[in-house]
């Protein structure tokens, strides 16, 4: 059995007060392992965005528990949580979000930085990243001059710097044609397994479904299904 | 750090900061010209107040006197009151006085060869000890002032004064003088141009009787303690007021900067420059920030601590501060340069220099407080809009 990096116990995210009150997320209770890519599926506005959050601790649930090694991040100050994505946390965006002012490296480098790795390692460590994903002879390239599969490739360098033990996808292959979508998804797998970190992808895309060893299905903010590929289903 | 990375810094806040400047030339234009409008404005200002300053003492600056005797209720160099020169005796005796010496300084009218008028200070000093005598000197010397008329006017103010050469006659209080010397750049700051001369002969054209003067200029015995000296003078000498010669330059500062008004004036448009560098620095990086908002988001969610954006933002400013600062300094300095010629004076002396660089940081740092409010308050969830 895999090791649990995060449990979720009646997580529960309401957005407004009263009548007008959106409940984004009622009562998620699951659990993300080492080494195991989980995708998050469901139609638009089914809270897997609300739930990416939640797991990467951007946002606090209005009920609920969160824990992270078992422990739980119940009032947890701000600058705690941020010292947590710091440390355990990666994550990859729909649109990249790569700094338009930075070569390739440099993205992957400021990660780094982050952490408080030594100056004179920044550029080799990033050189390595890039050259793991590919990508080492668009180091020195800026953002505007890769092509989205490039762009997220970096993206995904970047989230690795920092060698964590959740990495947070939000629709990683939306704004990439099936080949190169099915080329991220991919990488995202066997980096998972290569580095044992938990993988969590949130996606409509059914192409990327077969990377996936664990999909779990949102509707209206709840969990419809946990399917194991090979494995169990769990309603 | 190395020179190479300050062109070109490892990643971090100081790379993000100058590239978010580099990659908005336009905006960076903008905030570069703001700087250094503002940095000229206080530069001038500024420098205006000092040369002001150091132009309002200069008689008492340059007149190699330890302790100046003035009459009671004397608030500047320029308008002075009468002292009898028996009080130059007295203060003789006190121990630990070396030498006093009478020296004049009073108003008086000059006419000018084309028969205008104008206000001029005479200055007459002790022909024998040259104490307070003109320096600067770039024609005749103070032994020419041995003629009976000799005067020494300085080059700035000969057009004023319509004289065209030495040797020229010329009248005050109606009384023939000659030009004999002439020095440069010995400013007034009352614009009455000072005329030095004889003790004697300043008594004579200022309608003084010889018994008195309007100061004293007393050098101590080498060791004398100055301050004792100072009070023991104003116990023995009834009617006056002593002071060091730093105290009586600050007073007469004091007159003319405060008590005129002109150094408030000088002050607010600094200040004026102060506040629209505020302005500039803080529109310009608000821009900037807000069309990086998602940016600073991304760092917020890739686990960046609100420190590290506030880095990047104070480094913003502080870069800003220092393109900025360069060739504000520069203008400002050639504006000093030239001042050089004319009759208004400006300053830049090594210590505002460093002044101006520190209002110039501090005014970017306290333009860049309300995008550090800004990121501060940033949600990091917007990434995923």
């Amino acid at each position: 059995m895999s090791a649990t990096v995060l449990t979720l116990e009646d997580v529960r995210v309401t957005y407004g007060e009263g009548a007008a009150a959106v409940h984004a997320l009622n009562g998620i209770s699951l659990d993300v392992r080492r080494g195991e890519v989980t995708m998050l599926m469901g139609p638009s506005g089914s809270g897997k965005t609300t739930l990416l959050q939640v797991m990467g601790c951007l946002l606090r649930p209005s009920a609920g528990r969160v824990r992270l090694f078992g422990e739980s991040l119940e009032g947890a100050a701000l600058a705690a949580l941020t010292e947590l994505r710091r440390r355990h946390v990666g994550f990859v965006f729909q649109h990249y979000n790569l700094f338009p002012t930075l070569k390739a490296w440099e993205n992957v480098a400021i990660a780094l930085d982050l952490r408080g790795a030594p100056r004179e390692t920044l550029r080799p460590r990033a050189l390595a990243l890039l050259e793991r994903l590919g990508l080492a002879d668009r180091a020195e390239h800026y953002p505007a001059e890769l092509s989205g599969g490039q762009k997220q490739r970096v993206a995904i360098a970047r989230a690795l710097a920092g060698q964590p033990v959740l990495l947070l996808a939000d629709e990683p292959t939306a704004a990439l044609d099936g080949a190169t979508g099915q080329a991220v998804a991919a990488s995202l797998k066997a980096l998972a397994h290569e580095l044992d970190c938990a993988v969590v992808v949130v996606s409509h895309d059914p192409r990327v479904l077969p990377y996936g060893d664990r999909v779990l299905e949102l509707e209206d903010g709840r969990l419809k299904s946990d399917r194991r590929h090979g494995g169990n289903a769990h309603a | 750090m190395r020179v190479g990375e300050l062109i070109n810094p490892p990643p971090g806040t100081t790379l993000l900061a100058w590239r978010n400047l580099a990659h908005e030339r336009a905006r960076l234009a903008v905030t570069l010209v703001g700087i250094v409008f503002a940095v000229v404005l206080m530069g001038a200002q500024l420098g205006l107040l000092v040369g002001f300053a150091r132009t309002a003492s200069t008689l008492v600056d340059h007149a190699d006197a330890d302790l100046w005797i003035t009459p009671e209720g004397t608030s500047n160099v320029d308008i002075a009151g009468r002292l009898p020169l028996a009080r130059m005796y007295e203060a003789r005796s006190v121990p630990g006085v070396a030498r006093v010496d009478p020296y004049m300084v009073q108003f008086a009218f000059w006419k000018k060869p084309d028969g205008g008028t104008e206000s001029v200070i005479v200055v007459g000093f002790d022909l024998a000890t040259q104490r307070g005598a003109p320096w600067a000197l770039t024609d005749g010397t103070p032994a020419d002032l041995q003629r009976d008329d000799g005067v020494i006017v300085d080059h700035l103010y000969w057009d004023k004064l319509g004289i065209t050469r030495l040797g020229q006659l010329v009248e005050i209080n109606n009384l023939r003088v000659r030009v004999v010397g002439a020095t440069s750049g010995i400013r007034t700051f009352t614009q009455s141009p000072h005329v030095f001369t004889t003790h004697a002969r300043a008594q004579r054209l200022t309608l003084f009787p010889g018994y008195q003067t309007t100061y004293l200029l007393v050098k101590l015995a080498p060791g004398a303690d100055r301050d004792a000296v100072r009070r023991a003078l104003a116990a023995r000498l009834p009617h006056v007021e002593v002071w060091t010669r730093e105290g009586f330059a600050r007073q007469t500062q004091r007159y003319w900067l405060i008590t005129t008004g002109a150094g408030s004036a000088l002050l607010l448009a600094a200040a004026l420059g102060l506040l629209v560098g505020i302005v500039v620095v803080g529109q310009t990086l608000y821009a900037s920030t807000v069309d990086r908002l998602a940016e600073y988001a991304t760092l917020v969610a890739l686990g960046a601590p609100t420190r590290y954006l506030n880095r990047v933002i104070v480094k913003q400013a502080a870069i800003s501060a220092a393109l900025g600062f360069v060739p504000g300094l520069a203008v400002t300095a050639a504006m000093a340069w030239l001042s050089r010629y004319g009759n208004t004076p400006m300053l830049l002396p090594g210590w505002l220099a460093l002044l101006l660089a520190a209002l110039t940081l501090g005014m970017c740092l306290l333009g860049s407080l309300v995008s550090i409010r800004r990121v501060t308050r940033i949600d990091p969830t917007m990434v995923f809009a």
